[in-house]
């Protein structure tokens, strides 16, 4: 999809059918989904921690606390892995 | 060799079935043993996911027959794993997918055979579309993500754009297109089976079509028709390397159909020895696994690790020997023996299409625990 769609007052949120969760035997996060396994690296398990329905600048924001990156380059990056993960049908958009 | 870690198991939970599709894959000789108890599976269920097992599909036959399924169904849940249900969809009314939800069921996957109920239940050898369209409305309702499978052949592959847009219609979100694969029923249904040249080529370019104007809506998975290709399918990602099935009577397979294809090879049950061994240290799932074992061509070739040989069981199945390259491979001595089944197919009109419906394997007896 087009990451223009997101803009600062979409929420996010994880898609109904997915779990987001550790794997016990590589100590990573993972998303599940219908017959299929997405292994996260540790900043798109970050992105997807504040996918809970708050609006795309709070994710921003909270991510900006933790990482040490302009905010424009945190806030395109951001944007595009949303736009990945919402073609994907792993997040919604509201 | 450490063994790697499995991330799928799938269980069937039983071979019984209220349907007839001659493409089923099940084997058409069953086991004669017992079905495993409702705390038989739990065992093996457990043992999947110490294994490192992240998802889990309940199958069979259907596995709706088996009343203890939302048991099962609870204790993959609180062992942590994502639970799919590949059913036909007959018996799913609205109370049971409701109950199926509250013990923990993330996805359904409803086979359908066709978009027109009297070439569907042709298919089936039962009145069974109907309730199919109803059991995929009970699913959505009951929040439990829908996706569809539509097996292809020459009986149904000309219907692919309506099948498609009975998808649409029924909201799935996601499509699995697949071809049919010549196991079990199939094998010996093959002649009836098998689509022409001038079906797959139409099919193809209405699956891809489809996939690009659905992308980001429904996830569509089209599988290729293996006989028609130069190159095998990469089977299982490779044998014992991230999937396992355990049959109904508690065998341990790396796929569902390696005992029926390959006699000769031991598989070892879960009634005499743990899960965790099987995988990690039994002679049959390690007979295959990674390159050491591969002799020429594969042994060889730059491909080795991308389609690990082909299939196995279709190697036993077309060649006679399980660690032949799989003959679908141009480069396989045996790729003739596929050429003939694909002149035979595509030369001179057939009539009226035959086929052995399948039916329930005897003489499995059936004791089920509740």
């Amino acid at each position: 999809m087009d990451s223009h769609e997101i803009c600062a007052t979409t929420r996010v949120r994880l898609a109904p059918q997915v779990r987001f969760q550790l794997d016990p035997v590589t100590g990573k996060s993972v998303l599940l989904y219908p017959e299929g396994i997405l292994e996260l690296n540790e900043t798109a398990a970050d992105v997807l921690a504040c996918c809970d329905g708050r609006p795309f600048a709070e994710i921003v924001e909270a991510l900006g606390e933790q990482y040490d990156v302009d905010a424009q380059t945190l806030s395109s990056d951001v944007r595009q892995t949303l736009a990945d993960l919402r073609q994907r049908k792993l997040v919604e958009l509201t | 060799m450490n063994a790697p870690r499995p991330y799928a198991l799938l269980a069937e939970l039983t071979y019984r079935c209220p349907l007839h599709c001659p493409y089923c894959s099940n084997p058409t000789h069953a086991p004669n043993a017992r079905e495993l108890t409702t705390d038989e599976w739990k065992r093996v269920i457990a043992g999947a996911a110490a294994l490192g097992v992240l998802q889990i599909g309940f199958s069979g036959g259907e596995p709706l027959v088996r009343r203890d399924l939302a048991e099962l169904i609870r204790g993959a849940r609180e062992a942590g794993l994502y639970t799919n249900l590949i059913t036909s969809g007959i018996g799913l009314n609205r109370d049971r997918a409701h109950a199926l939800r509250e013990a923990g069921l993330d996805s359904a996957q409803l086979s359908f055979q066709s978009d027109d109920s009297d070439l569907a239940d042709r298919i089936a050898g039962a009145r069974a579309h109907g309730e199919k369209l109803e059991a995929a409305a009970h699913i959505r309702a009951a929040g439990i993500a829908l996706s569809l499978n539509f097996v292809l052949h020459q009986q149904n592959i000309d219907q692919l754009p309506q099948m498609i847009a009975l998808a649409e219609k029924l909201e799935a979100q996601r499509v699995e297109l697949a071809n049919a694969q010549f196991y079990g029923w199939a094998f010996v249904n093959r002649a009836a089976l098998l689509p022409t040249r001038q079906q797959i080529d139409r099919a193809l370019q209405v699956a891809a079509e489809a996939k690009a104007r659905l992308a980001g809506r429904i996830d569509i998975f089209y599988v290729l028709p293996d006989y028609y290709q130069t190159q095998p399918k990469p089977c299982l990602n490779g044998w014992g390397q991230r999937y396992l099935t355990v049959n109904p009577v508690g065998d341990v397979l790396p796929c569902p159909t390696a005992a029926w294809a390959i006699p000769d090879l031991h598989f070892e049950n879960v009634r005499m020895r743990a899960i965790e061994w099987i995988w990690r240290e039994s002679e049959s799932f390690n007979r295959f696994r990674g390159t050491d074992w591969m002799p020429e061509p594969c042994r060889s070739c730059p491909r080795r690790e991308i389609d690990f040989g082909g299939c196995r069981c279709q190697a036993a199945l077309l060649t006679g020997n399980a660690a032949n390259t799989d003959p679908v491979c141009e480069l396989s001595p045996d790729r003739a023996r596929v050429e003939a089944v694909l002149s035979e197919i595509n030369s001179s009109p057939k009539g009226e299409p035959r086929w052995l419906y399948r039916t329930n394997p005897q003489p499995l007896s059936v004791q089920i625990s509740d």
